[in-house]
């Protein structure tokens, strides 16, 4: 699917961040691997430190605090809101919404609409795309957009598979209506019959958490997770991603009559760095067009990473320059989507601890 | 072209030299992140999908060699 939008801009990305850091090397006695095997894992796949929520930390202690922040700093205009869009995989419950629960704590009015969406990997592009059509009524100028996951809370600890990459945070992005007639071109795909790749079997109405559910067992790699733990085919999603992603950008080149140079920075998703690596290779740009430093520094947070991305790449550099970037998400669902757009001079850009 | 995917393939195990007899098994260095470095060997250097089931299934060498070839 390819949809496109034109006049409108993010005005300020916030990510918030646990300020609790964990490091990989730390962690290599819960494995049943060698201290070599894992120290060569690390290496190779790109594992630092992560950050991770203390225990009862929830989505909507991390957004509320990040959006008190802005209201705080007179960043963002309470009054001004007229959507609220989470994209979410932890939610706080299973119901209310938790961009319900979020509206209550930083009290925002009866006007504005709040929705939950579920995506994680591609979460950055969905909720642009729900963010544009919101703005797309006319009746509404600004959307909020959260993106937000703890899945380290999902994670065996003695799952060398998975549980080196996955760190925790939100963050917060404006979007608004703008008149620069700029395009943007989102592209998107989605197979649900690779919908367990990437899953997490029990915890939902149809195996509910039990004692069974919780029993650790081991894989063939000698991994131990439960059922309700996260759990990813590793090799399928790889193939998944270094065959769709390519596929998907050099249709979008072709489509819309550019090339590769035209990008300055290819904010994507950030499973971990020898992904993006490999990545780059297939697209043949120079691996710092495309940042891959997020999930060694903070881990993979899912929902967060194409925020931070820009957060932890541009930084201040966002409030006084404006950049032609490709942002792309890819992962669960399966879910693969690219964004075109111009990311204009922005009045915020930043990350702060929580 | 034999030759040189055998290098490449003996850089990944860590090993100087290998022959097309050798067990993947026998290697020290033969875990899920060799499979996942010959994945991704295979995907970006021959054009071909490979996963662990089908990495499972090879006992020699010569067996992911002649897969990767085909």
């Amino acid at each position: 699917m390819h949809l496109n939008f034109k006049n409108k801009k993010i005005t300020g990305i916030l990510s918030v961040l646990p300020a609790n850091e964990i490091n990989y090397v730390d962690e290599i006695g819960n494995y049943n691997f060698s201290e070599k095997q894992s120290l060569k894992l690390g290496k190779i796949m790109g594992y630092g430190t992560r950050r991770i929520v203390n225990e009862g930390t929830t989505v909507s202690d991390l957004c509320s605090y990040g959006l008190n922040y802005l209201f705080e700093k007179n960043l963002l205009d309470k009054d001004s809101i007229g959507a609220v869009v989470l994209c979410t995989q932890s939610p706080d419950q299973f119901l209310p919404a938790t961009s319900n629960i979020i509206a209550g704590k930083v009290n925002l009015n009866e006007d504005v609409i709040s929705l939950d969406i579920n995506q994680g990997c591609a979460g950055y592009e969905v909720g642009l795309m729900q963010a544009f059509m919101l703005l797309n009524t006319g009746s509404i100028n600004k959307v909020v957009l959260l993106n937000a996951d703890i899945l380290s809370k999902k994670i065996s600890i003695k799952d060398r598979n998975s549980r080196p990459l996955v760190g925790d945070g939100a963050s917060v992005t404006i979007i608004e209506n703008s008149n620069d007639n700029e395009e943007i071109d989102l592209f998107i795909k989605m197979d649900g019959t690779g919908a367990f790749s990437l899953q997490i079997p029990a915890g939902g109405f149809k195996l509910p958490s039990t004692e069974q559910t919780a029993e650790l067992v081991e894989d063939v790699a000698g991994n131990l997770r439960a059922l309700d733990h996260l759990v990813m085919k590793g090799d399928e999603v790889f193939n998944f991603v270094q065959t769709k992603v390519p596929e998907m950008l050099f249709d979008m080149f072709e489509k819309l009559g550019i090339d590769k140079t035209y990008f300055d920075y290819y904010f994507f998703h950030q499973p971990n760095k020898f992904m993006l690596e490999k990545l780059a290779e297939k697209i043949n740009i120079p691996y710092e067009k495309m940042p891959n430093n997020i999930c060694e520094k903070y881990g993979n947070g899912s929902n967060i990473t194409v925020p931070l991305n820009i957060c932890e790449n541009l930084g201040a550099k966002a409030l006084t320059e404006s950049y032609r970037v490709c942002l792309g998400g890819f992962g669960v669902g399966l879910t693969w989507s690219l964004i075109k757009w111009k990311l204009e001079k922005l009045d915020f850009c930043k990350i702060i601890n929580y | 072209m034999k030759e040189d995917l055998l290098n490449k393939i003996a850089e990944i195990l860590e090993v100087e030299e290998i022959t097309m007899e050798d067990e993947l098994n026998s290697f020290d260095e033969w875990d899920s992140l060799t499979g996942l470095s010959i994945i991704a060997l295979v995907d970006s250097d021959y054009k071909k999908t490979l996963s662990n089931d089908q990495i499972k299934e090879f006992i020699t060498v010569g067996d992911l060699v002649a897969f990767i070839l085909d």
